[in-house]
Parts: C-alpha cells; structure tokens; sequence
C-alpha cells in the first residue's frame, strides 16, 4: 500500500508548512487563513487514521465555526496592530527559537527512544474499537463509547459551554 | 481496508504531531499580537489531538477519542473567552502588543 505512505507524507508536509505559516504570517488575516488550512489538512490526518466522526466535527466546529470567530475579530482589530517592528525585548526573539529547539529535540528523544512496543496486539477482538465499528458503524462505536464510558465529563462540558457563554456576555458588556 | 497502523507507523503520527506542537511554543514565544498568541495555541492543542487519535487507532480503544472531543469543547470555550478579553483589553488601551500588557488593571 504504497499510496498510504505517498498520501501520508503529502500530508505531513502541507500540515508542517502551512503550520509554520501560521507564526510566520506579518497579516493576522493571513496566519487565520493558514491555520484553517492546517486544520483541514489535520482531518485528513483523522481520516486517514479512520476517526470519520472527529474528522468531520474538525471541519465544521474547528474550521468552521471558531476560524469564522477568530477571522471576525482578527479583521475587527486589524487596523491598529500593523507594526509589530518596534521590539521592546530584542532579545526574546532568540532566547524563544533556541527554547524551540531544544523543544524539538525533546519530544524527539522521546518519541525515538523509547521502546516502541507493537500496541496493536489485540487486533479485531470483540471490545475493541475496529471491532465495534466493523459491527456497528464508525459514528455509532464513537456514541457508544461517548454514552457508556464517557457521560460524566460529557456533561461537565455543557456546564463548561454555560460559563464560556457568561464569561464572554460579561466581558462584551459595554462597560 | 486494511488497519492504518499496518501501514505507517505510530512513531510518523507522533513526529508530526511534536513538530506541530513545536511550531506551536515557539510562535507563542516569538510572536507579540495575541491573536497569534491564540493561534498558536490552537495549534499545540490540535498538534496533541493528533497524537491522541494516532494513539486511538493504534491502541484499537475509543478512548482517545473522546478526550479529542472534550478538547475540541474546552478549545471552543477558550477561544470564546479570550476572544472577548482581547476586545475588551483592545476597547480601553487602543494597541494589542503583548508586551505593553503589564499592569493588572484597566
């Protein structure tokens, strides 16, 4: 299955380019478009890995519907912080691209050597999540996990939304 | 179809995932208009949601990706929040660098 491996690292490379757009951008609107773009690129990933229900909840609640948030704002803001050229703390520029370095080099120690055991080793057992969703279906496996395993901080999350709600209706009060 | 994790391996996702998350710190790092602050942020959370579907399908265990769906939740409410403190700190002091951010009142 070479054409896996082919899309896989068209993919990668997109993701980490268009990523990279998004902290290299001088125009707000510009880094805003760029990381819709990445999180496009990212449901692929999700489809991909076989996740058909995150893939589509990425698409329309993360490009869809926050991006149309951020890109409101960012264009309602966007005429007064055109010059990021005056630098108060020259220096943090430097101490920050070494610290990100150092970062990567972490996380790939990290992910290199560890013992990489092969996780896959209970393959289409009932329980699992291939088997539920060869039987059921992939968005009735995910609701099924979601509603059986998961309904406590299910829930927790409204409560969590009804904050979010208060705080940005207290926040946008014209004081 | 094939599973996925007969045909790459899990440590591609990870790697991806990491240089994303990368990208991410150091754009909150270098970058002084904190809606790329924001941006970036969302980025280091969808860098982590990949690694968690990536280990969802790999473990074969639906797990991962519930926590993606209560991070994409929280990630809404964040966004909703800063948002409007962006504005409301835009609304009394005309200039969002970051840097000029450094007295705890209005």
């Amino acid at each position: 299955m070479i054409a896996v491996q082919i899309s896989f690292f068209v993919l990668a490379v997109a993701t980490i380019a268009s990523s990279i757009g998004v902290i290299a951008f001088k125009n707000a609107v510009y880094s805003a478009l760029s990381l819709i773009l990445t999180l496009l690129f990212l449901a692929m990933f999700y489809l991909q890995l076989g996740a058909m229900f995150i893939a589509i909840v990425q698409i329309l609640i993360y490009a869809g519907a926050i991006m149309v948030l951020f890109l409101f704002v960012v264009t309602m803001l966007a005429p007064d912080q055109a010059d990021e050229t005056r630098d108060r703390i020259p220096w943090q520029r430097v101490v920050g691209i070494i610290l990100g370095i150092v970062l990567v080099g972490a996380l790939s120690i990290l992910i290199f050597s560890g013992n990489n055991p092969s996780l896959i080793a209970t393959h289409a057992q009932s329980g699992s999540l291939s088997h539920a969703v060869a039987t059921t279906g992939n968005v009735e496996a995910f609701g099924n996990a979601l509603f059986h395993g998961f309904l406590f901080p299910f829930e927790v999350t409204s409560l969590l939304i009804v904050i979010a709600i208060l705080g940005a209706l207290v926040f946008g009060r014209r004081a | 179809m094939p599973h996925p994790s007969d045909l790459m391996p899990l440590s591609a996702y990870l790697t991806v995932s990491a240089l994303m998350f990368a990208i991410g710190a150091l754009g909150v790092l270098i970058r002084r208009n904190p809606l790329i602050i924001f941006m970036s942020i969302e980025l280091m959370l969808n860098a982590v949601n990949l690694s968690f579907v990536a280990f969802s399908t790999f473990l074969d265990s639906a797990d991962g990706q519930m926590f993606v769906f209560i991070v994409l939740t929280v990630a809404a409410a964040e966004v909703v929040v800063g948002l409007a403190i962006i504005v409301s700190i835009f609304r009394t002091r005309r200039n969002i660098d970051v840097d000029d951010m450094n007295v705890l009142r209005g």
